[in-house]
């Protein structure tokens, strides 16, 4: 059963359709990616699903029941890692830490030991009774995730939590989720950084302008192109159109065309070495070809047309 | 319910660990009041303003210029006046360097063209222009002076020539006697318009059940009645204590100090509500919100938090400024009460107006253009009677600024006063009637995406 569950969230502001009908569910031990680019739609969602905004269409379903007709039991579920860092800069990591177990409903004794748990957890033990303005970036992440687990949520919404730090940082934070994730917490995770969602998450949601254009575990995306290899060729291609090449297109399926490359998948289980030689009699100078397996950014690339990183 | 008291106790941890915005905000109305005690000369008992210093330059050199000269530091005149006697040049020198602050000229012939009457006479007073205070009361006294000689020359014109030859020498002393005897039947004549006095005054004592702005409008006849009370007398006595005169001017003081309280918190009050502008900023009220379904709560911890400020700059204010000018509380306890009714309404006013306009930066011109209209309308800067009459009879009525500043400065005036309940109840309804629109407001704010 899963722990959470969208359905056909939509909302709208003024003209522009900032969630369009997205619809997944997240399970206990999971992590589910939402990989979007910036302005895609995913931190509306999050909010949507936490309870800040509410939908123009569509449910919200938090431990089987409604979040709207109970969102104080929804809230107590969940935990939520904010893009922003949402502490106070004044105060030390463990008051930060004990505040916030306060607001989620623990007692000051509960809070206090809880905070002493997650501030070792963290590796920012020694560093708990300083004021957070002196923290660096990444030390202020980790406080600004731990802050919304005091609780011990089932189910954790991270929204983009490692924007704006160091490789190192980043490698901690992320060791850090997979350890939730190993006890059985159901993680909700935003990014827009490929290896993040390729190297983290169970299954993954591809969101664009507001819609969900698809969802699988990483294999299941990349059988959307049609195998587990793309080919790119490096030609002069100019006016030339596949479309126009014999059968080419019942053959392979177009990911991306420029002046300058061509990334093709073959249709249908085939072998490489005649889908490459058919790539090499195409009535154009290939100068180069490659093959390689398909990565997240292609399948955006097919999905949207556009790099994932543009 | 959620505690009020952790998000109170995290609010005044982070303005302990970060006080200098808090420092600023009590050094502003700290300095004010030091500034002002020191113009006023604060607690000196009796010479709040020193005595003046001035130049009396008598080119006429007669009889009745010594008697000008003679007046100007004698018996009373001499506690608050300091003449020095100079030559022309002498005295225009001492005011260029800024040591005196008006010369009094007495010009050649003044007595005689005075007693003849052939000629307007006049009396010169070159004002310091460095100086404000002390050479404005200079003119008043010279004024007083001046009607004086023009009463007297009114009564005894007829008696004129001869007292001017008496004064030259020129007239036989036996006649003297005659003269003062004639002198003393017109000032019999005239005793019962000089004492007692034309112009009276009396206090009337106030109704238990009237209004704030009824209690409003005697307490600044009373005012300007006490004054009027004491040039009288001192005109006809010359008896005036020193201590009505202290009561005259701790009654002043305590006028423009609650007054200058009621402005200053509503400034203080939107300084202090711009830490729910931080808190939207840095997006920790949108994180509580992620925690806990009601809003009203952590608005209501932000509001005691703001009250809490604004009751320490109260104390620094009311308390600081009544050491310096040594003013006695009447009723200490309707005034806190008051000052607590009149915090909560500030803080839940700008609690709406964050609600309104969410982003820091705009807020700031609409936060300014409400606190000094309330403070100038409310009858905070300037006695409501002196605002125009549409404000004065409409609009003055409807401010909670002047509900606690006339309330304050009637508990202090006036004994009988008992009004002050229906306005702290008048104040903190507002309050109360506020928070809930505020909390209406951001809820509604969220709700729409306040940050998408």
């Amino acid at each position: 059963m899963s722990l959470l569950q969208v359905e056909q969230l939509s909302k709208v502001f003024g003209a522009i359709r900032a969630v369009d009908a997205v619809s997944f569910e997240v399970r206990p031990g999971e992590i589910y990616g939402l990989l979007g680019p910036n302005g895609a739609g995913k931190t509306t969602t999050i909010s949507m699903i936490s309870g800040l905004l509410k939908p123009d269409v569509g449910e919200v379903f938090v431990g089987g029941g409604s979040f709207w007709s109970d969102p104080q039991k929804a809230k107590h579920l969940m935990g939520v890692v904010p893009q922003e860092l949402a502490i106070y800069e004044e105060l030390t990591g463990q008051e930060n830490l004990e505040f916030w177990g306060r607001m989620a409903g623990l007692s000051s004794r509960d809070a206090r030991t809880r905070a002493k748990e997650l501030l070792a957890a963290l590796t920012l033990a020694d560093r708990a009774k300083d004021a957070v303005k002196h923290y660096s970036g990444g030390m202020k992440r980790r406080i600004n995730l731990g802050c919304a687990l005091l609780h011990r949520p089932q189910m954790l919404l991270l929204d983009e939590p490692t924007v704006g730090i160091d490789p190192q940082a980043r490698l901690n934070i992320l060791e850090y989720i997979r350890n939730l994730r190993a006890t059985g917490t159901a993680i909700l995770y935003t990014t827009h950084y490929l290896e993040e969602a390729e190297n983290l998450c169970q299954r993954i949601g591809i969101i664009d302008h507001g819609r969900l254009l698809a969802e699988g575990t990483l294999s299941e995306l990349q059988d959307r192109l049609g195998g587990d290899r793309v080919f790119a060729l490096e030609a002069d291609f100019g006016d030339s159109a596949p479309d126009q090449w014999d059968g080419f297109l019942h053959r392979f399926r177009v990911i991306q065309k420029t002046e300058k490359q061509l990334v093709v998948a073959a249709i249908g289980a085939r072998d490489p070495s005649e889908c490459l030689k058919e790539l090499l009699n195409l009535p154009v100078q290939v100068e180069n070809v490659s093959l390689k397996r398909p990565s997240l950014n292609d399948v955006f690339l097919q999905l949207t047309g556009r790099e994932l990183r543009e | 319910m959620l505690k009020l008291h952790v998000l109170l106790a995290k609010d005044l941890r982070r303005a302990w660990r970060n006080p200098l915005p808090w420092l600023i905000n009590l050094i502003v109305p700290l300095a004010m009041t030091a500034l002002i005690g020191l113009v006023f000369g604060g607690n000196s008992a009796g010479s709040a303003l020193g005595r003046i210093r001035f130049a009396v330059v008598d080119e006429d050199k007669s009889v009745l210029s010594d008697f000008l000269r003679g007046a100007a530091n004698q018996h009373r005149a001499g506690e608050h006046l300091e003449p020095v006697f100079l030559e022309r040049t002498n005295a225009l020198q001492l005011i260029n360097e800024n040591k005196i602050s008006a010369v009094l000229i007495i010009e050649t012939n003044f007595m005689r063209n005075y007693l003849s009457a052939k000629t307007p006479v006049r009396l010169q007073l070159i004002k310091n222009p460095a100086e404000s205070i002390n050479p404005a009361v200079l003119e008043e006294l010279l004024g007083a002076v001046v009607t004086g000689l023009n009463a007297l020359s009114r009564n005894f014109h007829s008696d004129f020539p001869e007292w001017q030859e008496v004064l030259e020498g020129k007239e036989d002393y036996h006649r003297v006697s005659v003269l003062i005897d004639r002198a003393g039947d017109k000032l019999k004549m005239l005793k019962k318009f000089v004492a007692p006095p034309l112009v009276g005054y009396t206090k009337e004592a106030p109704e238990a059940n009237s209004d704030v702005q009824n209690a409003n409008s005697r307490t600044n006849q009373d005012l300007a009645g006490s004054a009027a009370t004491n040039r009288v007398t001192a005109t006809s006595g010359g008896k005036t204590t020193a201590k009505s005169k202290n009561d005259d001017l701790h009654s002043t003081f305590t006028f423009l100090l609650l007054g200058m309280s009621g402005m200053f918190l509503l400034f203080l009050g939107q300084n202090a509500m711009t830490d729910l502008h931080r808190e939207l900023r840095q997006r920790t009220l949108e994180r509580y919100q992620t925690m806990r379904s009601q809003l009203w709560p952590f608005l209501l911890g932000k509001i005691i938090f703001s009250v809490v400020i604004l009751l320490i700059c109260s104390a620094v204010l009311l308390g600081g400024g009544g050491l310096v000018f040594q003013i006695q509380w009447q009723n200490p306890a309707a005034l806190l009460a008051l000052v607590v009714g009149y915090c909560l309404f500030i803080a839940a006013l700008f609690a709406v107006l964050v609600a309104l306009m969410p982003d820091e930066r705009r807020a700031g011109v609409l936060n300014n253009v409400a606190g000094m209209g309330l403070g100038l309308v409310g009858g905070c800067a300037f006695p409501a009677r002196q605002l125009p009459e549409f404000l004065r009879e409409h609009i003055t009525p409807l401010m909670p600024s002047n509900w606690f500043v006339e309330s304050a400065r009637s508990l202090q005036f006036d004994d009988a006063y008992a009004g002050w309940g229906m306005a702290l109840f008048k104040l903190a309804l507002c309050a109360g009637f506020l928070m809930a629109v505020a909390a209406l407001l951001l809820r509604q704010k969220f709700r729409s995406g306040l940050h998408v």
